[in-house]
């Protein structure tokens, strides 16, 4: 597997992945988004019948990144469960209970209906809006954000803001010469936020226009290759 | 029983001489073999007294049975089912039926039951069966979806199948299939066994082989042979091609055929009513556009009819057409089938018909009374065309019509049949399996795909044990079940394998209603982009809530979207009688004065451009195949002209890329239309005399065409009909569409999700098989390596472009292939796409 992709962001220090996640240096803090669990138990529960090994294999691709980074914390930008509760949220519990020695905050997403005692009895803290550790904040929709005016939480004149968020499942496409076009999931950076991939596989994307000074890295097989 | 006989009959004929009528031959010999329980195939052309050839048998045999009070008899359980295609089609022959039901004096009732249908009239149907019932194949589903189904059919002694060459070949047709193997199964166990099975079809080039897919569920009980009643009516057909004044000043391609409009001005003012055909709906807003801009008198007696087009609008058109209000529309296959159009005296085919069938029904739209002459005008878009305006008219003298396959193994269909099944009375799987099974399209069924299906319907598939709900089909004491009501109404709303492309509404920002277009095209746009809808011009502004939002525009220029459907390749027909006129153009050019006469008007007009074509390279006979090899600032090309439709030739420009790369490495581009393909590399091909036969060697096909061509790409795109069918994908109820939002994902995101974690899946595997069966049409493709193997390879080396290569170097549609990593082909795009930055900056 592709070791993890260097990307500074005002002086710290991040670390890509090609299995979707984000590892913060300096705060030992694994960064993912949309984990959409129990997805494939909810359509399965509704009569389509999609392989549910897919959410096993998500679950498994998590630990492998916490075994590897050994993050202090999991910070979740939204959308962690798919749906109502079903019984393959006890196989997360399960999971949990192993791993009991890492805190979980997760930005409430808009799949994120769960009741609020459930996620605290599951040792997940929970923020409804935004997550904020430095200068850096974490949301789900930054839509919701640039929508608001002055949305961007304002500091004293020389400190800079930045955004993390999920949500739009972003997708890249490239055209070549000839008519050709390929199309891959991607990590968005511009310069005042960044949109995170979409962790589980049993999820779409969604095209993005990245203006020309941001960047991009586009997700390929088996190797995170950055774009601009 | 004899016929004459009979009283039924002497009722009938009695009918018929009051109107000063007298029935056809093929009329009576249906009332024959229906009184005698006979089954089999109608073979009669539409507009010729087809309805009545199997319903008036029904009547003579329910007369026959009550000959003192047939007249008083009411309420008689359902007797003759009636299966069409369209919805359409249903109101008038359920009025023809009822005049002539009326005018007899009986009590029968005839009812409809699709989905326009009322639902007080299908609860009064449910409470008490009309004795004729017309239904569509997805309707029919709907009814084996109800409790207590068995004792609704059980009555029925006709089961007719009207324009089954139209479902043949079709999903709806395996939906009808196994609609009949259940409906003849319950006779058998609930009444004496009389009961006859029809079809009745159009023309087509296998009709025996489309009445034996039709009777197969029934051929284990009748224990007779099943019959084929042909009419013979000749329909006259007159072709006429509109040739371009100086056919050396005819555009070679290129131009969709607009440089012909002047001549098409004068047949719309000659007739009462004109359609033109055009084969795109793209083109079609061109045409539209330009019969208005060169004949602006015309405006509000022109309009545009095809599928993008507001129902509404749709509906106005072909009730205009009807009452004879319009001059002209112009139209797409959206007007191919349907009620007739009798003041329509003039069809317009523009471009190529693809196929001998389709040019036949599109001429039949005009002049469509028995006798009447039909009318069609050929319109060449570019000048080999005309070429195919002599093949067509000699395929039509020998009746050289095209084939409709019937589909094999369609596990999409049969998964919703056996949800259908299991909503309504529940299933055991043993005596359903027998009856699939006498299918023809499950007939090669093999036990573990059986028990792989009900695994799936009722465990899933794959699964996490403890932690699984998966719910769908229950077994309880054996009987698969369908019992939580939310899953059966998502089920009912789902049943039928027509699927379309996910479509977005077009309004205006101040309101009103434009039309229906793909999603994808919309996504493509920027606001502010202008493209062309319904005939009008429009400026797209932003999607609200799953609508395009536009408004007017005056802009010169307009983006005309490109559809995804109706692109259908030359029939393998049309591409034999092609090559054979080419015979006829060897003649022309030897100038035997003798031969000249029998030739086609459409070859002699052509004669300069074949004469260049001589003169450059060859023009291949029957038995030769052509190759040319020309050299030009691009590249070099390779160009080779089969003659078999696009599809074929994709596949084959594929498969030659990849073998001539086996030789030595070399990339190519290529492109393909209907008369050949082109490969272009920016080095020489090494094609010769001494391997070009091995080339196009029929060994070893399977394995090459697995490696050359990128079929997963191909099976995505397929799979999302096959998903939709297969109940994968869910919808959305009508008007209810956020409780669901938790279910949707798109088709493209279950074939990933299936092809990692459950690669065996069958859907999945159905898609692939699709891919090979219909996209690459394998067979016709062997066939082809077949037929050159026979053949002589021609190779040439002309010293410019000719006119048999220049339609492929500008109207064809490319493709690339690659045998480079996806990581490398990234990389390197980026590196062009960064080089085409850096020239900008030079500049």
């Amino acid at each position: 597997m592709q070791s993890p992709v260097s990307h500074k962001i005002l002086g710290q220090q991040f670390w890509l992945t090609i299995d979707r996640t984000m590892f913060w240096e300096e705060e030992k803090a694994l960064v993912v988004s949309d984990l959409h669990f129990g997805k494939t138990g909810h359509f399965r529960k509704s009569g389509i019948a999609v392989p549910a090994s897919l959410y096993k294999e998500d679950l498994q691709r998590l630990i492998v990144q916490i075994q590897y980074f050994q993050p202090r914390e999991l910070i979740i930008v939204g959308d962690m469960f798919h749906s109502s509760a079903n019984k393959e949220l006890e196989l997360f519990l399960r999971w949990r209970s192993d791993l009991s020695g890492i805190g979980i905050r997760l930005v409430r997403g808009n799949h994120d209906i769960l009741r609020e005692d459930w996620y605290a009895s599951a040792g997940i803290q929970l923020s409804q809006q935004t997550l904020s550790r430095q200068q850096f904040h974490f949301v789900h929709d930054i839509t919701d954000q640039l929508a608001k005016r002055n949305g961007f939480i304002k500091y004293e004149k020389g400190v800079k803001a930045y955004f993390f968020s999920g949500h739009i499942h972003p997708g890249i496409r490239i055209d070549g010469t000839g008519r050709q076009s390929l199309y891959f999931p991607c990590f968005y950076f511009g310069k005042k936020y960044a949109v995170l991939p979409a962790f589980s596989r049993f999820t779409g994307t969604a095209a993005i226009y990245p203006e020309s000074e941001d960047q991009v890295f586009a997700i390929v097989n088996q190797e995170l290759i950055q774009l601009q | 029983m004899l016929l004459k006989q009979s009283k039924g009959y002497q009722v009938i004929i009695s009918w018929f001489e009051s109107r000063g009528l007298r029935p056809f031959e093929f009329q009576e010999q249906t009332w024959m073999h229906i009184i005698q329980c006979d089954s089999g195939l109608v073979n009669a052309p539409t507009g010729c007294g087809k309805t009545f050839s199997v319903f008036l048998g029904a009547l003579i045999d329910f007369i026959n049975e009550y000959p003192l009070d047939y007249q008083k008899k009411s309420r008689n359980h359902l007797r003759l089912l009636w299966i069409t295609p369209l919805r359409a089609l249903a109101k008038d022959i359920g009025r023809a039926m009822k005049e002539v039901i009326e005018e007899l004096g009986m009590q029968w009732q005839v009812g409809i039951r699709n989905g326009d249908t009322e639902i007080n009239e299908r609860q009064k149907q449910n409470r008490q069966m009309p004795e004729v019932l017309i239904i569509t194949p997805e309707s029919l589903h709907l009814l084996l979806a109800q409790k207590n189904y068995p004792e609704i059919f059980k009555w029925v002694k006709i089961l007719a199948v009207d324009e089954w060459h139209e479902l043949l070949g079709s999903k709806r047709g395996v939906q009808v299939e196994l609609a009949v193997s259940r409906i003849a199964n319950i006779l058998e166990t609930d009444a004496p066994y009389q009961f006859s099975l029809w079809g009745i079809s159009a023309t087509i080039g296998n009709l025996e082989q489309a009445r034996d897919v039709l009777v197969a569920p029934i051929m284990n009980k009748i224990k007779k042979p099943t019959v084929i009643v042909r009419a013979k009516i000749d329909k006259r057909i007159e072709i006429e091609s509109v040739i371009p004044d100086e056919i050396e000043k005819y555009p070679w391609a290129g131009h969709l055929g607009l440089k012909l409009i002047h001549k098409v001005i004068p047949i719309i003012q000659k007739s009462r009513t004109t359609l033109i055909f055009i084969n795109t709906r793209g083109m079609s807003e061109r045409w539209y556009q330009e019969i208005l801009n060169v004949a602006p008198e015309l405006a509000g007696a022109v309009a545009l009819h095809h599928g993008s087009i507001d129902l509404e609008l749709r509906q106005w058109v072909e009730e205009a057409l009807h009452k004879g209000i319009l001059k002209a529309v112009v139209c797409t296959a959206s007007l191919d089938l349907g009620v007739d159009f009798r003041p329509v005296e003039t069809v317009i085919q523009v471009g190529s018909p693809k196929g001998v069938a389709r040019f036949l029904q599109r001429a039949g739209r005009s002049g469509h009374q028995p006798g009447e002459l039909s009318k069609i005008f050929f319109l060449p878009t570019h000048s080999l065309e005309l070429v195919e305006a002599a093949a067509l008219k000699t395929a039509m003298k020998q009746n050289f019509i095209e084939s409709r396959e019937p589909m094999i193994l369609c596990f999409d269909v049969l998964i919703q049949y056996l949800g259908t099944l299991a909503i309504g009375e529940g299933f055991y799987p043993d005596p359903i399996f027998n009856e699939i099974a006498s299918t023809w399209c499950f007939r090669e069924i093999k036990k573990e795909e059986w028990q792989q299906v009900l695994h799936f319907i009722t465990e899933g598939g794959e699964a996490l044990q403890q932690y699984d709900e998966y719910r769908k089909i229950e077994i309880i004491n054996g009987l698969y079940k369908i019992n939580s009501r939310r899953i059966a109404m998502r089920h009912r709303l789902h049943i039928g394998t027509i699927v379309s492309d996910s479509m977005m509404k077009v309004k205006f920002l101040s309101g009103g209603y434009v039309g229906v277009i793909e999603e994808y095209f919309i996504s493509r746009l920027n606001p502010g982009d202008v493209f062309t809808l319904a005939g009008r011009t429009l400026e797209f502004i932003m999607i609200k809530d799953m609508t395009a939002i536009v408004k007017k525009s005056t802009a010169k220029k307009s983006i005309v979207p490109s559809w995804n459907g109706g692109r259908m390749p030359l029939s393998a027909n049309l591409g034999l009688m092609l090559r054979k006129k080419f015979n006829e153009v060897h003649h022309l050019l030897e100038n035997n004065p003798r031969q000249r006469e029998d030739i086609d008007l459409e070859l002699q007009v052509l004669k300069p451009l074949f004469e260049l074509q001589d003169s450059l390279s060859h023009i291949p006979k029957e038995n030769e195949l052509l190759i040319e090899q020309i050299e030009t600032g691009d590249g070099f090309h390779l160009f080779v002209y089969p003659f078999e439709g696009r599809l074929v030739h994709e596949a084959m420009a594929a498969l030659l890329a990849f073998r001539i790369s086996r030789i030595i490495p070399i990339s190519f581009s290529f492109a393909m239309n209907d008369y050949g393909f082109e490969l272009l590399s920016d080095q020489p091909v090494p094609v010769d005399d001494s391997n070009v036969y091995e080339l196009f060697s029929e060994e070893g096909l399977s394995a090459d065409i697995q490696r050359s061509v990128n079929s997963a790409e191909m099976a995505r795109r397929k799979f999302r009909d096959v998903a939709v069918i297969g109940g994968l994908i869910f919808q959305g109820y009508p008007g209810e569409y956020k409780k669901t939002r938790h279910l949707q994902s798109s088709a493209g995101l279950l074939f990933n999700v299936f092809s990692e974690y459950d690669p065996h899946n069958l859907l999945l595997r159905q898609a692939y098989h699709e891919v090979m069966e219909q996209q690459m049409e394998e067979v016709r493709l062997r066939n082809m390596l077949e037929r050159i193997s026979r053949s002589e390879i021609i190779l040439r080396f002309p010293e410019r472009l000719t006119p048999f290569c220049f339609p492929l170097k500008v109207d064809s549609m490319r493709e690339d292939l690659s045998s480079e990593k996806l990581e490398d082909r990234v990389k390197k795009m980026q590196q062009q796409l960064s080089r085409d930055l850096e020239k900008k900056r030079v500049k």
